[in-house]
């Protein structure tokens, strides 16, 4: 199924190759390359490329391509999808994907592809079965290695493999018991100019930390599980109880995992936390512009915002940006034409304000595109969307654990589009001629 | 830098691998075999270390061990001899007690891939299949199929093949998919895996794991059912994997479904509309190749639902930081559920992606709104009147473009079109827009007041001109022109002939003046009928929406690379030359007579690329009783029925009354091709038809019949 991977970095140079069939040249990435050159930024190349003899596709993250050859007609989200695993394995092992953490661990990584993929086919994926096998680095580890000389690779077998519970291994002890979540919900939102919600949806997703002794079989449920759209699941939720009961049931892996992830897209559910008023304008005779921006709080259910952030993509004709803001900082990037207010926290006695003048390119045509104006915020103890839980129950084991729930709201693509008006001026002697 | 200052690199390995110094002390072998593999992990050609690493291979060290077998797999094709002496180390390791060990050695041993060494590795690999820890197996199980793929001619092992098999029953659930795995790859020849009932509910009770679960599904497409009881119990087991929040075993799942439910059309349709959450949460993905993806599947499904996604069509707008293959496909999608209510929402929402940074992303937005404009033509040329004094070039070669299509398909746009044409010559520089702005000029040339002008420069510049394209359109525009304006257009006429046929150097170009030239010499009317003869019908009303296809004419291509290549393809479509050329116009019946028929003309090709000499005109007679003025919607309806698809009409009580009605014969088996019969209803004049493929004809014709015998009879 899959042939080979191919790890290029984002100034194109290939930095890890691993074939599991037979060796195919590099040569196969040059049909990439012309793609990659041809999309100008490398977001923009197609997922899915033709060449004569094989399909490449590859998947785009932390500034690297993971680059899959594939010779047969195959099922492209079940690559999309493993591809996606590799990249979400190498951050789990090493805290990030990037190509100096991957060239530094080279080896464990050509140990987990190894681990992952037999023949092209996907052998052990699940995070806490190849821990066992192959063990993160740690510091202390690595210290302890180098002066013992003794690898971090189990000498046992993984007991994980074979019990019934392919997630969770046997045996785990702590002398500390305890279960963690965080239910952390992103608002994706579109307001058009005048402030009315266009579109607007909440991704959820319930990060656990669970470290408990044995084999133990919680249930959660909610006050209000009625408001969640889409949910999907850790392979350990047990689906059938979900659709009757609306709790979920499940006998939870070992250490950090990914619950459940929802949406709530039914309008009217999500709340906007903050309003946005602002002008900008262009005059048609002179060369400048004029930028007011203020932010107030709208429904925050009475938290305070933080982490407050304004990212504005100018239009191409504006040169620099003379602004003065009355809390927080500015920057403007000339390159890349990005205007960005750093605000913090948001205070509702007093609104924060931008304002100022924009020197604009002389000559040129008026700015066509309508800039949109991007937000990223924090709210913390509040989920959005209302979820809360309810209450968490342990059954199969006798001791009590420690329990704790934390939300966390933040925007997601949360977007403005702004208004932009250009004044006409008559040339008044033109009319008198 | 990876390829340079390799030599040096590997001489200074080398002596480090064979100092005994270094061999003696484990770490520091061990760090010398890891910057081995550093250095071929960057490029560098390390194949002359062979026998030094064959010499590191016999080790206590696991992760020395695993570190030299990477080595040994990337190059032992090049030495196939020394790696004779890896063999007995990894014999050695196949008896260790520790299971890790034995599957770590099972699995090289097959991955070293040299046909020499077969003979030793068969022996360990059937004492593999039967060795108790499932890792073992799994290792052994798909080393068969590496063995085999070694020499894919040789004799298929018939024992080898009985165990696999029994193998299917495995505790383990890897084990069993594995198998799977290695039956289809070794008896490819035989056409895969024999699946019988007793094996598919065996595997359908025990789907495991995400990746083997797909694989099971793809499997089982090919079991057919044996009644329809077994058939509804497979699907309530599929049931909760159809919304499984795994994409891929979600498209795996309704793939089966599809092709399981293929004689029941009804139960197909109910799973699509119970996959559109989950396809919809694949949308709104974080990985944005997922959402491709879903959004490339999403375009079939609406091919036979196209009422499926109506109420989330905010789902398909576009966010800013979107790479531009997303936002493009979004578009085509955005167009497919465009309806009364949201139309103004999405034409501003379209409006403001026609300003993007990226030329590609506009000028699909552009043609988007030219889509929609076929059916909500006021606003959407009110849009593309308003980009063109953006005085953008590739704004404006996009608009232009845009403008000739729907001009071909509406002709009553001809008019805010020709206004809007003034001026936007200048600004035009790419090929493509140029072309489609004479081709305007050409037939709309009496309503642009300044096409004559336009023109004149165009003919100056021909020296200079590059484009073939250009030059063929510029040659039929001036004579178009000169038929409707000859006063003004003669002389221009003239010098454009004259340097075509005396100086151009392309053949093309050369071979067309001297067509006109010669026509010409015919007479202004032959010109006229030549020039003049194809133009479309303003007073044809086109049908908003497409038709429903039967989901069957996709559902193969479902979860395969096909949907998300077909991107290409319409954008090819936004490039091509002008409409007449493409659009495919069957001829209308000249003589009408005042006695209440339909004429029936059925105009019948195959294939696409010989068109000109495969396509024949048949005519045949069916009389038919008088059809009082029935509403177009009945008679659409009624139509639909049996699969005939109604392309245009005019609008009724005008004379003649005309509908074009498209069919295609269904995908039989012996056949290789569809056939497609296009037939234009004439509400008068006479039929007459010579039937050469009398077999689709006649089918088509007696439906046809009754469906009208039909309608009439429910008038009266």
């Amino acid at each position: 199924m899959i042939h080979s991977l191919f790890l290029i970095n984002h100034s194109g140079d290939i930095f890890l190759e691993k074939h599991w069939k037979s060796v195919i040249s590099r040569s196969v990435c040059d049909y990439f390359f012309e793609a990659r050159e041809k999309a100008v930024d490398p977001e923009n190349v197609p997922p899915v490329l033709q060449t004569p003899h094989h399909y490449l596709i590859s998947i785009y993250r932390g500034k690297l391509f993971f680059l899959s050859v594939i010779q047969t007609e195959v099922a492209p989200l079940f690559v999309i999808e493993f591809l996606h695993r590799v990249a979400d394995t190498i951050q789990d092992y090493f805290g990030e994907c990037s190509e100096g953490i991957i060239k530094d661990n080279i080896v464990t990584v050509y140990e987990l592809l190894e681990e992952m993929l037999d023949n092209g086919f996907p052998l052990a994926t699940e995070s806490n079965v190849l821990k066992e096998m192959i063990r993160p680095p740690t510091i202390l580890r690595s210290v302890v290695n180098t002066l013992t000389g003794s690898s971090n690779v189990g000498d046992t077998l993984p007991t994980g493999q074979l019990s019934n519970v392919p997630w969770r291994r046997a045996g785990v002890k702590y002398t500390n018991n305890e279960a963690y979540f965080d239910v952390i919900e992103e608002i994706d939102a579109i307001l058009d100019k005048s402030g009315t919600t266009v579109f607007a949806e909440i991704q959820g997703v319930i990060e656990a930390c669970v470290r408990l002794t044995g084999m133990p079989d919680l249930t959660l449920s909610f006050m209000n599980p009625r408001l969640l759209d889409d949910v999907s699941f850790h392979p350990c939720v047990r689906f059938k109880r979900w659709e009757s009961e609306r709790v979920l049931s499940f006998i939870p892996p070992d250490g950090n995992f990914t619950l459940m992830n929802y949406h709530v897209s039914s309008q009217n559910l999500v709340a906007i936390p903050v309003y946005v008023k602002q002008s900008i304008s262009f005059f048609e005779t002179g060369p400048c512009g004029r930028l007011d921006i203020t932010i107030g709080p709208k429904q925050t259910m009475g938290k305070t915002v933080e982490n407050m952030m304004v990212t504005i993509h100018m239009p191409k004709a504006v040169l620099n940006a003379n602004l003065t803001a009355t809390q927080g900082t500015y920057t403007y990037d000339l390159t890349t034409k990005v205007l960005v207010w750093d605000i913090g926290k948001l205070n509702p006695q007093k609104l924060p304000n931008l304002r100022g003048s924009l020197s604009t390119q002389v000559g040129v045509p008026k700015p066509e595109d309508n800039p949109s104006l991007n937000i990223d915020l924090k709210i913390q103890q509040l989920a959005i969307s209302g979820l809360k839980v309810s209450r968490l129950d342990m059954y199969g084991e006798k001791y009590k654990p420690f329990k704790g729930v934390k939300y966390l709201t933040k925007a997601g693509k949360f977007q403005v589009k702004m208004l932009c008006t250009a004044h006409f001026s008559t040339n008044w002697r033109s009319e008198y001629i | 830098m990876p390829y340079l200052g390799g030599e040096d690199t590997v001489r200074e390995l080398r002596r480090a691998l064979s100092n005994p110094n270094v061999q003696s002390d484990q770490l520091r072998y061990r760090n010398t075999i890891l910057k081995v593999i550093r250095a071929m992990s960057q490029g560098v050609d390390v194949s002359g270390l062979f026998s030094d690493m064959v010499k590191a291979c016999a080790t206590v060290d696991i992760v020395q061990k695993k570190l030299v077998y990477v080595f040994l797999c990337s190059y032992a094709a090049l030495n196939p001899e020394l790696s004779l002496l890896v063999i007995n180390t990894l014999r050695k390791d196949c008896q260790d007690p520790n299971p890790m060990v034995r599957s770590l050695a099972l699995r090289n041993m097959t991955n070293l891939r040299l046909p020499s060494l077969m003979e030793y590795v068969e022996q360990p690999l059937t004492a593999g299949l039967r060795d108790r820890a499932a890792c073992v197996r799994r290792v052994a199980v798909l080393g068969w199929a590496k063995l085999h793929n070694l020499q894919p001619n040789s004799e298929i092992d018939a024992a080898v093949v009985n165990e696999l098999y029994s193998l299917l029953r495995d505790p383990d659930p890897v084990v069993m998919v594995n198998c799977l795995r290695a039956l289809e790859e070794i008896l490819k020849e035989e056409g895969g895996i024999a699946i019988n009932k007793p094996i598919t509910h065996h595997l359908l009770n025990r789907l495991s794991d995400v990746w083997g679960q797909c694989e099971v599904l793809r499997i089982l497409q090919r079991y057919r059912p044996q009644s329809e009881d077994e058939l509804f119990d497979i699907l309530s087991l599929l049931d909760a994997s159809l919304v499984s929040p795994h994409p891929q075993v979600m498209a795996a799942t309704l793939s089966l479904f599809l092709s399981l439910c293929s004689g029941l059309p009804a139960v197909s349709l109910a799973a699509l509309e119970r996959v559109r959450g989950p396809l919809l949460a694949a949308c709104g993905s974080v990985s944005r190749e997922l959402r491709f993806t879903a959004l490339c599947h999403i375009q079939l499904l609406l091919r036979s639902l196209p009422g499926l996604m109506g109420a989330h069509y905010k789902r398909f707008f576009c966010g800013y930081a979107e790479p531009a293959y997303i936002k493009q496909r979004k578009m085509q999608v955005l167009v497919e559920l465009v309806n009364d209510d949201n139309v103004t929402m999405l034409l501003d929402e379209l409006k403001g992606y026609c300003t993007d940074v990226n030329t590609d992303t506009a000028q699909a937005a552009i043609s988007a709104i030219g889509r929609i404009g076929r059916s909500y033509s006021d606003r959407c040329l009110e849009i593309l009147t308003g980009l063109l004094a953006l005085k953008q070039e590739h704004i404006t070669s996009a608009v232009v473009q845009t403008m000739r299509d729907l001009v071909w398909v509406c002709p009553q746009c001809s008019d805010t079109v020709c206004l809007a044409l003034e001026g936007c010559e200048e600004t035009l520089q790419d090929s493509q827009g140029r072309q489609a702005l004479l081709w305007l000029l050409g037939v709309y040339g009496e309503q642009v007041s300044s096409a004559p002008y336009t023109l004149e420069v165009f003919i100056d510049g021909v020296r200079s001109e590059v484009s073939l394209g250009v030059k063929m359109e510029l040659l039929t525009t001036t004579m178009r022109l000169f038929l409707c304006r000859p006063a003004e257009t003669q002389d221009m006429l003239g010098r454009l002939l004259h340097y075509c046929i005396e100086e151009e150097p392309d053949m093309c170009v050369r071979d067309q003046a001297l067509l006109y030239y010669r026509l010409l010499h015919c007479g202004i009317e032959e010109t006229q009928k030549v020039l003049q003869g194809r133009r479309s019908d303003p007073s044809l009303g086109v049908l908003i929406g497409r038709p429903s296809e039967p989901i069957s004419q996709w559902a193969c291509s479902f979860n395969t690379l096909e949907p998300l290549r077909q991107g290409t393809v319409e954008t090819d479509s936004t490039s091509r030359g002008s409409p007449e050329h493409v659009t495919f116009e069957p001829k209308p019946n000249t003589d009408l007579s005042d006695t209440l028929n339909f004429s029936l003309t059925l105009l019948l090709f195959l294939g696409d690329e010989k068109m000109e000499e495969d396509y024949m005109c048949l005519e045949e007679q069916i009389q038919f009783p008088a059809i009082p003025h029935c509403s177009p919607q009945s008679l659409q309806a009624a139509m639909q029925l049996v699969n005939i698809q109604t392309l245009a009409f005019t609008p009724p009580h005008t004379l003649p009354w005309r509908v074009y009605l498209y069919t295609h014969t269904q995908h039989a088996g012996d056949s290789p091709h569809i056939t497609l019969i296009l037939g234009e209803l004439l509400y008068t004049g006479e039929a007459n038809q010579r039937a050469v493929l009398k077999k689709a004809l006649k089918g088509f014709l007696s439906i046809l019949t009754t469906v009208l015998h039909t309608l009439s009879s429910e008038r009266k």
